[in-house]
C-alpha cells in the first residue's frame, strides 16, 4: 500500500535520510465527528502507524509519498508535525514569563525544527524527482490554478505575522466554527504579483535561503492574554534570531502553522498549499467534500451498484462517491433546474458523465421501479425545502420502497430531524409490541419520560400523529434498520450522519 | 438518459402502479459515446435488469446490437455478449426525446440527456 516509485530510488550520497525510508509524524486537522473516519483512511490509505487523535486533529506516522497522502478524504489539511507538547504553563501575573514560554518553543529544542525542515525538504525534493506524468500537489506557488481553486474558499482567513494588518482576531476568537479556522489559506497573496517572485523564490529555496511566515491559533488562556497576532510575532521574530530565516509575509517557501490552547501546543508545517478537502475535480461544492466522502465511505458501494440521490443538489456526494467507487453506477436528482445545471456542469469538469445520470423529479414520488436500487446517499435538505412530519415520513417511504433487500440508505440528517426520527422510530416500537388496551398509557408515560429529558412540547404533539398514522399503515421503519449514527461538525451547525440497511420484514437480513 | 437509467424508471402517476412500465421512449436525438468496459460491472447489472424492456428499448430506438430476446445461461463468461449489453447499457444515450407513461399516456420529456419526471400536485397526490 506504501510502496511509491520514490521509495524505490536509493537516497544519493549526501542526501538526508529520506521521510520515505523511515516515515515521518504528521498531523491532520479534521471536521469534528469526522477523527475516527480518518484515522481508519490513514490506515487503509498509508499503512500509518501510531495513528492517535484528538478533537479536530489526528496524528499518525507514515513513509508514504506526496502523491498517495494528497489522497486523503476525510482530512481538511496535511502537516508535517515539527512539535507537539503538553499547554504552555501561563503565569496570569507576568505577560513576559509566558512570552518566554513561546519562545522555548523554539530556543528549548532548536534540533527539532532544523530536522522537521530538512524532512519537509527532501519531501518535496522527492515530489520533484517523480516521473512526469505523475501530477504533482500544488505545493508551491508556480501552481497555475491555485487562484481560481483558492478563490472557493472565500470563507477562510489568514493569520499572519506583524504588519498584517488584515489578521481578523477578534472575529476569529468569538468564531465557534472550528472547521473555519482549519482551512487556512492566503486568499489574498495569490491576487497579485505572483509570477514575478517565481524565479527568484525558486533560487533561494535551493540556496537555502528559508522565508517563511507562521500562522497562529490560540484558544484557551493563552488566547485570552495573547492576540494570536503577539503570539506571531513573537515565534517570527525568534525564528529570524535563532535560524537567521527571513520573514515573507506574501510568498514564503516554509510556512510554520502554530496551535496553543489549554490541552496541547501543536506546531507544523502545511505540506499542500491548499486544504486537501479542496478538490481539484470538484469545480462547485455544495455539501463539505469531506462529509460527502464519509458519507460514501459508509455506503457499501460494491461493483455494479445502482446509487441514488434523490437531492443531490450540485453533486458534491455522487462526485465523491463516483470517484472513489467507480464501477457503480449514480443516479443523481433534484427538482430545481439550477441545481441540475450546476450538478451537470460539475460532472462534465469532472468527466464524470458516463458513471453519474442526472433526472429531475422529487424525493418525496421517486419514478423508480420498487426495489431497484442498492444505495441512496442524501444530504437532507431540511428548513429550506420541507418541514417535518409528514414531508420525513413520505420521503423514507418511498427510500423503503425503492432500495433492495440489504441495501444501504445513508442520510445526513440536521439536529432536529435526527430526535424526530429517533423519537418516531421508539414511538413505533412502542405501538408494534403492544397490542391489548394499555397502549394508551404506554405511550402517555413514554411522552412523560421525553418531556423530563428536557424535549421540547411539540414532540407530544407529533407523537399522537404518528398514533394515528401507525395503526392504519405498516410502520415506517418496519423494514429499515440503523445501523450507525456519527455527530459530525458542519461549521456553523451539527449535523448526523445516519445509516440504515433494508432488512427482510420477518428480521433476517438478506447478503448483498 | 441511459437505456440502464431507463429500466430503472417508472411512470408514477397516481393510480398507475406497476403498470408504469416500462416507459414508452421517443427519441428525437440519440448520441452514442464510448463508456469503459467493465465486464464486472456489466455481469452483476444483468440480473437487475427487465430484460425484455431493455432489449424493446434498445429496439425502438435502431439500437438493438443483436441483443437475444431471452437472457441465455452462462453469459458471465460470453465476452462478446457482456460487450453488447454494456454498449446498450451505457452507450446509447438519448438526449433528446419524451418518455410516455404506457397506462396514463403521460409524456416526461427529455432535454440535453435529463428526463423531467416531476409530477404535478394533482399528478402525485396520494
Amino acid at each position: 500500500m506504501a510502496a511509491l516509485e520514490p521509495e524505490e530510488r536509493p537516497p544519493s550520497s549526501g542526501e538526508p535520510l529520506s521521510p520515505l525510508q523511515t516515515g515521518a509524524r504528521y498531523f491532520c486537522t479534521v471536521g469534528r465527528g469526522l477523527e475516527s473516519f480518518l484515522t481508519r483512511e490513514v490506515q487503509a490509505r498509508l499503512a500509518a502507524t501510531e495513528v492517535e487523535y484528538i478533537s479536530g486533529k489526528v496524528f499518525f506516522t507514515t513513509n508514504s509519498g506526496l502523491t498517495i497522502m494528497k489522497q486523503l478524504k476525510s482530512a481538511e489539511r496535511l502537516f508535517l508535525l515539527l512539535k507537539r507538547q503538553s499547554p504552555l504553563i501561563i503565569s496570569s501575573g507576568s505577560k513576559g514569563k509566558t512570552l518566554n514560554e513561546i519562545q522555548r518553543l523554539i530556543t528549548g529544542d532548536p534540533r527539532c525544527w532544523i530536522r522537521a525542515v530538512s524532512i519537509w525538504k527532501s519531501l518535496l525534493e522527492l515530489e520533484e524527482k517523480l516521473p512526469s506524468g505523475v501530477s504533482k500537489p500544488p505545493k508551491r506557488k508556480t501552481e497555475e490554478n491555485e487562484n481560481i481553486i483558492t478563490k472557493k474558499f472565500k470563507i477562510e482567513q489568514t493569520l499572519m505575522m506583524p504588519e498584517d494588518t488584515e489578521c481578523q482576531l477578534e472575529k476569529q476568537k468569538d468564531d465557534s466554527i472550528q472547521e473555519k479556522k482549519d482551512l487556512i489559506t492566503e486568499k489574498e497573496i495569490f491576487q497579485e504579483e505572483k509570477s514575478k517572485n517565481d524565479e527568484e523564490k525558486e533560487v533561494e529555496h535551493h540556496q537555502d535561503k528559508l522565508t517563511f511566515r507562521v500562522s497562529c491559533r490560540c484558544s484557551g488562556k493563552v488566547g485570552k492574554i495573547f492576540t494570536t497576532e503577539e503570539v506571531g510575532r513573537v515565534i517570527g521574530t525568534t525564528l529570524i534570531k535563532e535560524f537567521g530565516w527571513k520573514a515573507d509575509l506574501r510568498n514564503p517557501s516554509l510556512e510554520i502553522f502554530v496551535h496553543l490552547n489549554d490541552t496541547y501546543s501543536v506546531v507544523g508545517i502545511p505540506i499542500f498549499r491548499l486544504p486537501l478537502a479542496s478538490r481539484a475535480y470538484i469545480k462547485v461544492a455544495g455539501l463539505r467534500s469531506t462529509i460527502a466522502w464519509t458519507m460514501a465511505s459508509l455506503a457499501e458501494i460494491n461493483i455494479g451498484a445502482v446509487v441514488l440521490d434523490p437531492m443531490c443538489g450540485l453533486g458534491t456526494i455522487l462526485l465523491e462517491a463516483a470517484k472513489e467507487w467507480p464501477n457503480a453506477y449514480y443516479l443523481g436528482a433534484d427538482v430545481s433546474d439550477s441545481q441540475l445545471l450546476g450538478a451537470y456542469d460539475n460532472l462534465k469538469s469532472a468527466s464524470l458523465m458516463d458513471r453519474i445520470e442526472l433526472l429531475k423529479f422529487s424525493v418525496t414520488e421517486l419514478p423508480l421501479l420498487s426495489e431497484s436500487v442498492d444505495v441512496i446517499i442524501s444530504d437532507v435538505p431540511f428548513g429550506k425545502k420541507f418541514k417535518l412530519g409528514k414531508d420525513i415520513k413520505s420521503i423514507l417511504h418511498e427510500m423503503e420502497r425503492v432500495l433492495c433487500v440489504g441495501g444501504t440508505i445513508v442520510l445526513l440528517l440536521s439536529e432536529n430531524l435526527h430526535r424526530y426520527l429517533q423519537n418516531y422510530k421508539e414511538s413505533n416500537i412502542i405501538w408494534n409490541s403492544s397490542k391489548d388496551n394499555t397502549n394508551e398509557f404506554k405511550f402517555v408515560q413514554y411522552v412523560n419520560a421525553e418531556e423530563k429529558n428536557g424535549i421540547q412540547e411539540n414532540v407530544s404533539s407529533l407523537f399522537q400523529d404518528h398514533r394515528q398514522e401507525c395503526l392504519d399503515k405498516r410502520p415506517l421503519f418496519g423494514t429499515l434498520v440503523q445501523m450507525e449514527c456519527h455527530k459530525v461538525s458542519l461549521g456553523r451547525t451539527e449535523a448526523f450522519i445516519s445509516k440504515y440497511k433494508k432488512i427482510h420484514a420477518s428480521g433476517l437480513q438478506q447478503p448483498f | 438518459m441511459k437505456l440502464l437509467t431507463h429500466n430503472l424508471l417508472s411512470s408514477h402517476v397516481r393510480g398507475v402502479g406497476p403498470r408504469g412500465f416500462p416507459l414508452r421512449i421517443q427519441a428525437t436525438e440519440v448520441r452514442v459515446s464510448p463508456v469503459d468496459f467493465n465486464p464486472d460491472f456489466v455481469t452483476r447489472m444483468i440480473p437487475k435488469m427487465e430484460w425484455t424492456a431493455l432489449v424493446e428499448a434498445a429496439e425502438s430506438l435502431g439500437h438493438l446490437s443483436e441483443l437475444p430476446r431471452e437472457l441465455a445461461e452462462g453469459y458471465e463468461k460470453d465476452e462478446e455478449f457482456l460487450r453488447k449489453v454494456h454498449h446498450v447499457l451505457l452507450e446509447v444515450e438519448v438526449v433528446e426525446g419524451t418518455l410516455q407513461c404506457p397506462e396514463s399516456g403521460r409524456l416526461f420529456p427529455i432535454s440535453r440527456g435529463i428526463p423531467n419526471m416531476l409530477l404535478s400536485d394533482e399528478e402525485a397526490a396520494s
